[in-house]
C-alpha cells in the first residue's frame, strides 16, 4: 500500500511540471502581449521618430533616406511588375521587382545553404566519430577554417564565373564551416555512458550506433549550426552579390550607385524580413522536433 | 572453480535459489598500468551468484566494485581470470546481462516507451510483440501512465524505474545494477527497494547489485559480498538469513549491518 501511495505522490510531480511548462509558455506570451509589446512599440516609435527627424535635418534623400521614403520605395519595389526567368527551363513568369530580386538571391542562397550544410554536417559527424579521420584532417580543417568564405571568390570566378553558381559556392563554404563545427562538437559531446548503455542493449556495429545514438544525441548541436548558417549565409549572399551576382544584395549596391539609397534601404529591410521569417520558422520546427530537450 | 568450493558462505544461499551458478567470477584481477604507476584495481576476486539469487556487492570507495561491475558487463576486460555466465566466458557487452546504472543512462530523445523498446528493436522483435512486451514492462514498474513522457519530465525515481524496465525488457539472464538508487532521495529509495524485491520475486531473475550503502545491501541481499580496497578484493561473503521484508528496527538486521560494517572497517 505504501508503495502505491508513494508511486502516486511521486507521479504527481512530473505531471504538474508538464502542465507548468505549458503555463510558463502561455504566461510569457501574455506578458509579451501586455508590457513587452508596449515597450517594443514605444522603442520602435522612438527609433523611427529620431530617424525621421535626422533625415529631415539632413534634407537629402541620398545621404539619409527617411523611413517614409524607404517605406514608399519598398511599396514601389513590391508592386512594380517585371518578369522572372526560371533558370534551366527558361520560362518567364510575371513577378514584381522585389519578388524577382528575392528569387534571384534564393537561387544561390538555398543551394549553397543546403549543399554546404549537408557536406559540413557529414564531415563533422565523420570526424567527430572517427578519431583516425579526426587526427588526419584536423590540421587541414584548422588551417582552412579561418579563411573568410568571401576570399574564395577568386576561385568562384575562375572556376564557375560570378553568377548563381559562383555565389552559391561562396554561400556553401560559409554554411559548410558553421555546420561542420557544430556537428563535430555535437558528436564529440555524446557521452560515453550513452554509447555503453546502447552496447549493453545490443548495439554492436558502428552504423547502428551512429544512427540510433550519436545522431539523435548530436541533433541539438547540429540544429544550432543549421540555424546559425541560415542567418550567416544572408550576409554572405549580400557580399557575394557585390561582385555582380543578381539578387537583393546587388540591388542594394546598384540602387546606391544611382543615389537611390531609399531603394537600397528597402532591400536591406527585405533581407532582415526574410531572415526573421526563416529564423522564426526554423525555431518553431526546432522546438517541436527537439521537445525532449531539457 | 576455486571461487565456488572455497566459498565459506555457499551453504547460506537462499532457499529459493536452485544452487546452479549463474555467474562465476573466477580469479579476476584488473591492473591499470601507466608509465608512472601501476594500480591494482582488482586482485584475484572469486565468488559466484546462483540462479535466482540476489547478491549485493558492497565495499568502500576504491575497492573496485564499479570496475568489477563493468567487467561483468563486458565493458572492460579483466587482466587476469575470467567471468562466466552460464558457463560461457564473458567477452563483451550483451543483452544476456540487463544493466541498470546510477545515472540512469536513459536516451533523452526517446520517450519512456522508446527507451524500454530500444533493446527489443536491436533484437529484431517486431510489432505488435514489441509493444506488448513494452506494455508488460511498464506495468511491472508501474509507469503505464507515463509511456509517452520524455525522461526530462520524470523524477529520479521514475527514471530509474524506466532503467529497470528497459534492462528487463530484453529478458536478460541476470540483472546487474551499479548503485542504481544512489541519486534518489531516501524516501524514494525505500520505495524502490520494495519495488525491486517485488520485481525480483515476480520475474525470478538473478540480481547482482553494487552499492556502498551497507544497510541497503543487508536489506536486499541473500548474500552480501564484502569487498576491501588496495587492492580490490573479496574480504568475506555474508549470507543474510532474515525473512523479508526486513526492517531497520529488527535487532537481527542491526547485527548484520554491524558485522558488514566491521568487515569494511567503517
Amino acid at each position: 500500500m505504501s508503495l502505491e501511495s508513494g508511486a502516486t505522490a511521486e507521479a504527481g510531480t512530473p505531471e504538474a511540471r508538464t502542465g507548468d511548462g505549458e503555463g510558463v509558455a502561455a504566461g510569457s506570451l501574455s506578458d509579451l502581449d501586455t508590457t513587452g509589446l508596449a515597450y517594443g512599440a514605444v522603442g520602435s516609435a522612438v527609433f523611427l521618430a529620431i530617424w525621421q527627424a535626422a533625415a529631415m535635418a539632413v534634407g537629402r534623400t541620398y545621404l539619409l533616406p527617411s523611413p517614409v521614403e524607404v517605406a514608399t520605395a519598398f511599396v514601389v519595389e513590391l508592386t512594380a511588375p517585371t518578369t522572372f526567368t526560371v533558370p534551366f527551363v527558361e520560362i518567364s513568369i510575371p513577378a514584381t521587382r522585389l519578388v524577382a530580386n528575392l528569387l534571384q538571391s534564393l537561387l544561390h542562397y538555398l543551394p549553397g545553404l543546403v549543399v554546404g550544410s549537408v557536406l559540413g554536417i557529414s564531415l563533422g559527424v565523420a570526424m567527430g566519430w572517427s578519431g583516425r579521420l579526426d587526427d588526419a584532417l584536423t590540421p587541414v580543417t584548422r588551417f582552412l577554417r579561418p579563411i573568410p568564405p568571401l576570399a574564395w571568390i577568386v576561385f568562384a570566378i575562375v572556376w564557375i564565373g560570378i553568377g548563381h553558381g559562383g555565389a552559391a559556392f561562396i554561400v556553401g563554404i560559409g554554411a559548410f564551416w558553421i555546420n561542420f563545427y557544430n556537428a563535430y562538437a555535437g558528436v564529440e559531446g555524446v557521452s560515453t555512458h550513452l554509447r555503453e548503455v546502447a552496447e549493453t542493449l545490443g548495439v554492436d556495429d558502428d552504423l547502428t550506433m551512429i544512427r540510433k545514438v550519436i545522431l539523435p544525441a548530436a541533433t541539438p548541436s547540429i540544429a544550432t549550426g543549421v540555424r546559425t548558417s541560415i542567418g550567416q549565409c544572408w550576409m554572405i549572399v549580400v557580399a557575394a552579390e557585390l561582385f555582380g551576382a543578381p539578387g537583393v544584395g546587388f540591388q542594394i549596391i546598384n540602387a546606391a550607385q544611382n543615389l537611390a539609397t531609399d531603394v537600397s534601404v528597402a532591400y536591406m529591410a527585405v533581407i532582415s524580413l526574410v531572415f526573421l521569417v526563416s529564423d522564426g520558422a526554423f525555431r518553431r520546427v526546432e522546438r517541436r522536433a527537439l521537445a525532449w530537450r531539457d | 572453480m576455486a571461487g565456488l568450493s572455497d566459498d565459506p558462505a555457499a551453504a547460506g544461499t537462499s532457499p529459493r535459489t536452485t544452487g546452479t551458478s549463474k555467474v562465476v567470477v573466477d580469479g579476476v584481477s584488473k591492473v591499470y598500468e601507466s608509465e608512472r604507476q601501476r594500480v591494482e584495481a582488482l586482485s584475484d576476486v572469486n565468488f559466484s551468484v546462483s540462479e535466482g539469487e540476489f547478491v549485493c556487492l558492497v565495499g568502500p570507495s576504491g575497492c573496485g566494485k564499479t570496475t568489477l561491475f563493468r567487467t561483468i558487463a563486458g565493458l572492460e576486460a579483466p587482466t587476469g581470470g575470467e567471468i562466466r555466465l552460464d558457463g560461457d566466458p564473458v567477452t563483451g557487452p550483451g543483452t544476456d546481462r540487463g544493466m541498470v546504472f546510477q545515472e540512469y543512462g536513459l536516451f533523452p530523445w526517446r520517450t519512456v516507451r522508446g527507451n524500454v523498446a530500444f533493446g527489443l528493436e536491436e533484437q529484431g522483435v517486431d510489432e505488435p510483440e514489441r509493444s506488448r512486451r513494452v506494455d508488460e514492462m511498464l506495468g511491472l514498474v508501474g509507469l503505464e501512465d507515463f509511456a509517452d513522457a520524455y525522461p526530462k519530465e520524470l523524477s529520479g525515481g521514475m527514471k530509474q524505474r524506466v532503467g529497470i524496465a528497459r534492462a528487463l525488457a530484453v529478458d536478460p539472464e541476470i540483472l546487474l545494477a551499479d548503485e542504481p538508487f544512489g541519486s534518489v532521495d531516501a524516501q524514494t529509495r525505500d520505495m524502490l527497494h520494495g519495488e525491486l524485491l517485488r520485481i525480483w520475486a515476480e520475474t525470478g531473475k538473478t540480481v547482482l547489485f553494487v552499492t556502498h550503502d551497507v544497510e541497503e545491501a543487508v536489506k536486499l541481499a541473500d548474500r552480501v559480498v564484502v569487498m576491501a580496497a588496495d587492492p580490490g578484493r573479496v574480504r568475506e561473503v555474508v549470507a543474510v538469513d532474515i525473512d523479508r521484508p526486513r526492517g531497520r528496527t529488527d535487532p537481527e538486521f542491526g547485527e548484520y549491518v554491524d558485522r558488514v560494517r566491521s568487515l569494511i572497517g567503517e
